[in-house]
């Protein structure tokens, strides 16, 4: 009896100490600061969610699930929405969590000094219904306003009041920039930037843990060479990306695994609707033949896309045939085909819109923000100039491209787009509406592509609150834009994970790294 | 002698000047920070409000004024990318980059003279023609070639070192050091053989030519006809004189081993300050990049200045040409 017992006691001991884990893991870029409100960009929003929590999350299949908010209602007809809050959540320096910090956490990231604050342009006000409701009220109905914010983070309002970091500070810095306090499954217990981030389990998290990660950390690793050497070498257990060309040779290494998959990110030509004449043309300087919907159908017919993904991306990209992927919510099923490879089609159209001998332009494209980005860039060169479009490619980096494109030196150029809010709505917003500062629309549209039937039903998108009326209107929009050729969609960015063959994750299409699914065998 | 410090001095100020002019000149063309501080979700008059507030909107001459400025009272900014003061930083990422520096100099010293003296004394043996053969690697391949080429054998195939990183440092005061923990030590192998094989094979070769030049000298046969021992004429009369030039490449190399600790810091993911600005460069922040364009040029100028007056001091003749020609 006391043998077994005994035995029982050691085979306890063993299985907990087999469960504990160490998990390493390398991505490109560390996340800039800890402050959730201060920059709204994919590195720091994916590190932060194994921090801090929203009032909804997203689950392995990007569908919304309950975290801070127990349930969620509209309130009327569509006045705005009602959260119910979980009770007995605390934040990990032990403070409870409540409705209070709901709305400290929405004046914090909708303030001038928060980079989030876009999130909350349909919010008119936020009231306190009691302890664990709480109303969140928008100027129109929004049906999708709990999905977009689930990258809202809510932090601690006396935490944030005793350390004098009440507003986010972007420039200077402030204590959240480098201290946490969230309600999470996991804790920061060190931070230095740049250099190495580490994570432990709380405790006193609401949730069941799904993980066996006793104790996590990042490494910041730029170049890809060396994040290989560290994943292939067991010092690291996770690392992401994996460069497209090592995927065949990793995949036959038994000690890790490829997890691949296919980012929200859809890369795109552009075109300048609005210029007057070509910038980089040796002959057609006052004429802009992207002017013509022709020309750019054109465009969309001469450029192989299967051929690009076969051989750039080896296979591991999708064809992708509007400014969402299948996977986002909005997308256009009806509308799912690309234009076909047709060379000779393409070469119809440009003598149709006056131009049998082509011409020469200019094609701008960024070189260290997508992937294989610039070769993606030549090969389209190269299949542009079989129907007379001859392009000089012009390929920098992502610091250089952004000034270049917003002053309109181009005469054509690559950008890709991910939906921070899953929604086909999104690129609606920032691609396709006819500039407008005011309003806050077309704030990447940088060749001013404008329909005014866009423009008419983006607003009703917004507030419609019928899913079947919604998606009618998207599909009206989608259609517009794949017959004006607004962009020419190209192919949705592959996803390439690797991991040492004994650690078991999910892999989200936006790419973030979620701590508590990670299991180390 | 006083005139000749002082413009000596001058000359210096004016070369750091001149070096941070050139600097801010050429921060322009790295690309423009706002993108990477302001997310997706951005408007034109975001970006022209931060541009104002980090005064990007000026001539470059204005933010170098200001930065001089700033910096003659020891404020060299706070990094866009991190939002904490630039010194800060560089303080927290000297201590990596100066031990790497530290082991691969010692490294390269002490290997490069032993290897060298052994390949002049045993100028026609096997031994010597094959390290003198096999330095030419040392000379020729690429720094971050050599590191993966060490990552591949070492880290990847045999598993004996890590891959990356500076493994687990020891606190004493502001200082941080691997020296103290057997994965500090471990870390340190690959980067010091990275960054030192080049100064390495340089020091190698130097020597061995010197050596050869010097073992010809009238001074040398004499010696070996008086019948001393060739341990004594080798080391004590022929390496003595060799060391001359020798110490003084070293000392030129000294910043360079420094300066050019970037690649390799950058191939192992070592958290100095090489790094850092690589890094910086990445995501265009200038406050980083000014701090250490100046800081090692002012390593540079101050070595060069150095040497400079030691030369006058020394050298007799310097001296006497000059008072010569007035």
């Amino acid at each position: 009896m006391l043998r077994t017992i005994r035995y029982a006691a050691i085979a306890a001991a063993l299985g907990s100490a087999a469960q504990a884990a160490e998990f390493t893991w390398a991505e490109t870029t560390d996340p800039q600061t800890m402050d959730p409100h201060a920059v709204n960009s994919a590195p720091v929003l994916g590190f932060l969610n194994n921090v801090y929590e929203g009032l909804v999350r997203r689950g392995k299949d990007m569908s919304v699930e309950p975290a801070l908010a127990t349930a969620w209602e509209p309130i009327g007809a569509g006045e705005g929405w009602r959260f119910t809050l979980r009770e007995g959540v605390t934040f990990h320096d032990g403070a409870d969590f409540t409705a209070e910090d709901v709305l400290f956490s929405y004046q914090r990231a909708s303030d001038e000094a928060s980079d989030t604050r876009s999130w909350f342009a349909a919010v008119s006000e936020v009231n306190v219904v009691d302890d664990y409701t709480i109303d969140i009220m928008t100027s129109a109905p929004n049906p999708i306003f709990p999905s977009s914010i689930a990258n809202w983070m809510i932090m601690d309002s006396g935490w944030a009041e005793a350390n004098n970091a009440t507003l986010p500070d972007k420039e200077s810095g402030n204590y959240a920039t480098l201290n946490t306090n969230g309600t999470g499954a996991f804790r920061v217990t060190a931070r230095e930037p740049g250099l190495r981030t580490v994570l432990e389990p709380f405790d006193g998290w609401w949730g069941e843990a799904e993980h066996n990660v006793t104790r996590a950390e990042l490494t910041p690793i730029q170049n890809p060479a060396t994040a290989l050497a560290a994943l292939l070498s067991g010092d690291v257990d996770y690392i992401n990306p994996v460069p497209i060309q090592d995927v065949a040779r990793l995949a036959e290494n038994p000690d890790v695994n490829v997890i691949q998959g296919i980012e929200a990110r859809v890369i795109m030509l552009g075109f300048p609707h609005e210029a007057d004449g070509l910038k980089y043309s040796a002959e057609t300087t006052d004429a802009n033949p992207f002017a013509d919907p022709r020309v750019r159908q054109a465009v969309a017919h001469a450029v192989n896309v299967p051929a690009i993904l076969q051989t750039i991306m080896r296979g591991n990209a999708e064809e992708v045939s509007q400014l969402v992927s299948p996977a986002m919510n909005g997308f256009s099923t009806s509308l799912a085909d690309r234009p076909a490879y047709d060379p000779d089609q393409a070469r119809a159209l440009l003598a149709e819109a006056g131009y049998p001998d082509g011409f020469s332009f200019g094609l701008k494209c960024p070189n260290d923000r997508y992937l294989n980005d610039e070769s993606v860039c030549q090969a389209v060169t190269g299949m542009l100039a079989q129907v007379g479009m001859r392009a000089t490619l012009d390929a920098m980096p992502v610091q250089n491209y952004w000034p270049e494109l917003r002053a309109d030196n181009y005469d054509m150029y690559l950008l890709g787009w991910s939906p921070g809010t899953f929604d086909a709505e999104h690129p609606i917003r920032f691609l396709a509406a006819t500039p407008n500062e005011e309003k806050k629309l077309g704030s990447w549209n940088f060749g001013g592509y404008s329909n005014a039937r866009v423009d008419e039903l983006l607003p009703m998108v917004q507030s419609e609150i019928d899913a079947d009326k919604r998606q009618g209107m998207i599909d009206e929009i989608t259609k517009i834009l794949q017959d004006e050729v607004a962009y020419v969609p190209l192919y949705v960015q592959p996803l390439v994970w690797g991991t040492r063959s004994n650690i078991d994750l999910t892999q989200r299409p936006d790419n973030f790294f979620i701590l508590r699914w990670v299991t180390v065998n | 002698m006083l005139a000749y410090l002082i413009r000596r001095i001058g000359q210096s100020a004016l070369v750091l000047l001149i070096v941070g002019l050139v600097a801010f000149a050429m921060f322009r063309f790295v690309g423009d920070p706002i993108d990477n501080m302001l997310g997706q979700e951005r408007t034109q008059e975001d970006i022209d409000r931060l541009r104002g507030q980090l005064g990007l909107d000026q001539p470059f001459a204005v933010q170098y004024f200001r930065f001089l400025e700033n910096a003659a009272q020891g404020n060299f900014g706070v990094s866009y990318r991190q939002g904490r003061p630039v010194s800060d930083i560089l303080l927290e990422r000297a201590p990596a980059t100066l031990e790497l520096a530290a082991v691969s100099g010692f490294l390269a010293i002490a290997m490069g003279i032993a290897l060298g003296v052994f390949t002049a004394i045993r100028r026609n043996g096997f031994t010597a023609n094959f390290i003198m053969s096999a330095s030419l690697i040392g000379v020729s391949l690429p720094t971050f070639l050599i590191g993966i080429l060490l990552i591949y054998i070492f880290s990847v195939e045999l598993g004996w070192l890590p891959s990356f990183g500076r493994g687990e440092t020891v606190r004493i005061g502001n200082w941080t050091t691997g020296f103290l923990t057997e994965t500090g030590l471990k870390a340190l192998v690959l980067p010091s053989i990275t960054l030192g094989l080049y100064q390495m094979t340089l020091i190698m070769r130097l020597v061995r030519s010197e050596m050869l030049e010097v073992l010809r000298q009238d001074y040398i046969r004499f010696a070996r006809a008086r019948g001393l021992r060739d341990r004594v004429v080798n080391f004590r009369h022929a390496l003595k004189n060799t060391m001359m030039p020798v110490i003084t490449v070293i000392g030129l190399q000294l910043g360079s081993i420094i300066a050019f600790a970037i690649i390799t810091e950058t191939v192992f993911q070592w958290p100095g300050v090489g790094l850092l600005f690589i890094n910086a460069i990445q995501f265009v922040d200038i406050p980083v990049m000014a701090a250490y364009l100046m800081l090692i040029s002012v390593m540079f100028v101050g070595i060069n200045l150095i040497v400079d007056i030691l030369y006058f001091l020394i050298d007799p003749r310097l001296r006497a040409d000059r008072a010569g020609a007035h």
